[in-house]
């Protein structure tokens, strides 16, 4: 019968032949060495095949220049909940767009960029290249007047992208006032620009000129009231404020900031009239001749527009529409009198007014092209988490080949000591 | 005021502009008489060789003797017609066969477009009050001139609008007279310069 002693050195051999035997076994494995699978931004999307083959006990990091393409992402993302540890490294520029229809029956596609200061952004189309922008605080806008399929930016190498949106149906606009130069060519401004106009114009006691019906007001057929002086009272108020609280929008022009009906939904008080102090020469710009300023503003009012005498157009939210108050009681001079682009600028400026508040029922969302992210480092994070330094693998931690070494050599020891103990050789 | 309208008769160089003198004041009193139209009291001269001529989007011109505008005259009448203004002509002379006549239509047709006839039911018979056509005059039949009732206005239009609105049939003569006068009359015969002027005001 073997000894306790005897028992001891033979396990502590064996013991010693089976790490020496793992630790030959181990790198003479190739998959030994697959136990981390690291690629760039430049060969990621042609590894996920391989990738994907590999058993999940292997760790997968991608060191990135640019945020990679969302399917590579969701691909990475697949991977992650198929038990690989994935991860990345590397700082891509955060950058990210929107692209939103205009409120305007010329159309017209509003961009807005986020990249970081200093960037250089290029916008382009499926057809061309749309504009450029250096990025002054960390975003950026334009306009495009037609934009097609999607619509793709590109800064320090990364690109993003957006699908171009549903074109903004607006329904009519309706003008009310006094018959005069101001209501007629703001009307004409708004037809010219594409938009449906319904008129009201007052001309003598229950004489009024009306172009198109305006017997119920409502947002299925308006988008928006532009009320020209205070005749916006023959509306009624309760019928105003139901409308705009709808969504529908509400312009107030010059004296209609003075109005009895709209005063609830005024964004402020009407002020006496400021004039510039010295009339321009015979090229008139928009508030040439002057402007009644906007006072004591709602505390949920923001100024849109500032002069020398005050705030000249401010804007608040009621319900679920928008009120915008514009000083400007003249804009038709500017028209006629103004420069050689005056005509087309005025047009532009009151679409532009009126599409900021009209309501626009909501369309079909644009579907995703596939083409690009429009925040591709925010998504790779929804995807895979935030970026690491080093992978982690869960559960699967190399041992040191020194402290295997370590632990043969002790076992030997102990086996030879053991023996020498007892006068063996 | 900023809003207020303001009669404006057009001052041209080559002729006798001015040849109706009372009747600005006849056209603001019927304005006043009828409407709620804030109206300036006095009418002002503008020369149409001047860009501030479009501070008045609606022009009355008229004279018995050639029209021959000038190149800044004709610049400045192309720019007011495309901006949305409406040049109101009337021929003096009601004679089509008149100088006033065939020089004014020519320089009309060659600074913004050919005239044609205005249709009897366009907007401007019933923008304020109701009319078959344009109103007869008591000159069409005096005399002097063609001895034509004209059934229509010409136009040249701009889209759906007018942009100069042309007529033989003498108003000039018709309109020009102390405003006192309407009390003497069974029937005003201004009352289309109201439709006129509403139109253009709200068309």
């Amino acid at each position: 019968m073997r000894s306790r002693r005897r028992r001891l050195e033979i396990g502590c051999r064996i013991a010693a032949f089976a790490v020496l035997g793992w630790l030959i076994g181990t790198s003479l494995m190739p998959a030994a060495e697959r136990s981390l699978e690291r690629a760039t931004s430049r060969d990621i999307a042609s590894r996920l095949a391989a990738w994907t083959r590999l058993p999940p006990a292997v760790a997968l990091h991608a060191d990135l220049s640019t945020a990679p393409d969302p399917y590579v992402a969701d691909w990475l993302g697949a991977l992650r909940h198929a038990g690989h540890a994935v991860a990345w490294g590397g700082s891509p520029p955060a950058v990210a767009i929107a692209a939103d229809a205009l409120n305007d029956p010329a159309g017209g596609v509003l961009i807005d960029v986020a990249a970081p200061s200093g960037a250089e952004v290029t916008v382009r189309d499926a057809a061309s290249a749309i504009d450029s922008v250096r990025v002054a605080a960390l975003g950026a806008t334009m306009t495009a007047s037609i934009a097609v399929d999607s619509i793709v930016a590109e800064s320090r190498g990364q690109r993003f992208s957006a699908p171009v949106p549903e074109p903004a149906r607006v329904r009519a606009a309706l003008v009310v006032g006094q018959a005069g130069w101001e209501g007629k060519f703001v009307a004409r401004a708004l037809e010219e620009r594409g938009w449906t106009v319904m008129a009201r114009f007052g001309v003598a006691p229950r004489v009024e000129v009306t172009q198109g019906s305006v017997a119920s007001l409502d947002t299925s057929r308006f988008s928006v009231v532009i009320a020209i002086d205070s005749t916006i009272d023959l509306l009624g108020a309760a019928t105003l404020e139901r409308f705009v609280r709808q969504g529908g929008g509400l312009v107030l022009a010059g004296a209609a900031g003075a109005s009895r009906a709209a005063a609830s939904l005024a964004p402020g008080r009407f002020g006496a009239r400021t004039r510039p102090s010295a009339l321009p020469p015979d090229t008139i710009g928009l508030g040439a001749t002057g402007f009644y300023p906007v006072r004591a503003l709602e505390p949920n009012a923001s100024v849109l527009d500032q002069r020398a005498g005050g705030v000249s157009v401010a804007a608040r939210r009621v319900g679920a529409g928008r009120v915008i108050q514009v000083g400007y009681d003249d804009s038709w001079r500017w028209r006629m009198a103004g420069g050689p682009d005056a005509e087309a600028a005025h047009r532009a400026w009151w679409s532009r007014v009126a599409g900021g508040v009209a309501y626009v029922p909501v369309g079909r969302l644009a579907a995703e092209d596939g083409y690009g992210a429009a925040a591709p480092v925010a998504h790779l994070v929804e995807r895979i988490g935030p970026a690491r330094a080093t992978v982690q693998r869960a559960g699967s931690r190399g041992v040191d080949s020194r402290i295997l070494m370590a632990i043969i050599m002790i076992l030997l020891l102990t086996e030879w000591g053991s023996r020498r103990l007892r006068g063996l050789a | 005021m900023s809003g207020e309208f303001v009669f404006a008769t057009a001052q041209y160089e080559s002729g006798d502009w001015d040849s109706a003198p009372l009747l600005p004041a006849n056209i603001i009193d019927t304005i006043a008489r009828y409407t709620e139209i804030t109206v300036a009291p006095t009418g002002v001269v503008v020369a149409l060789s001047d860009v501030r001529m479009l501070r008045y989007p609606l022009l009355y011109l008229t004279g018995h003797l050639p029209v021959r505008f000038s190149d800044a005259e004709r610049a400045n009448v192309r720019r007011f017609v495309e901006r949305g203004g409406l040049l109101f002509v009337d021929d003096h002379n009601h004679d089509v066969d008149g100088i006033f006549h065939k020089t004014a239509t020519e320089e009309i047709a060659r600074t913004v477009g050919p005239l044609a006839e205005l249709p009897n039911d366009h907007p401007l018979y019933s923008a304020f009050f109701k009319f078959d056509g344009p109103p007869t005059t008591s000159h069409e039949l005096n005399g002097w001139g063609d001895n034509l009732v004209h059934k229509h206005l010409l136009a040249s239009m701009r889209g759906n609008r007018i942009g100069v609105l042309y007529s033989n049939k003498d108003y000039s003569s018709e309109w020009n007279y102390h405003p006192d006068t309407k009390r003497f009359m069974s029937v005003d015969n201004t009352r289309f310069a109201v439709n006129l002027i509403v139109y253009a005001l709200t068309a």
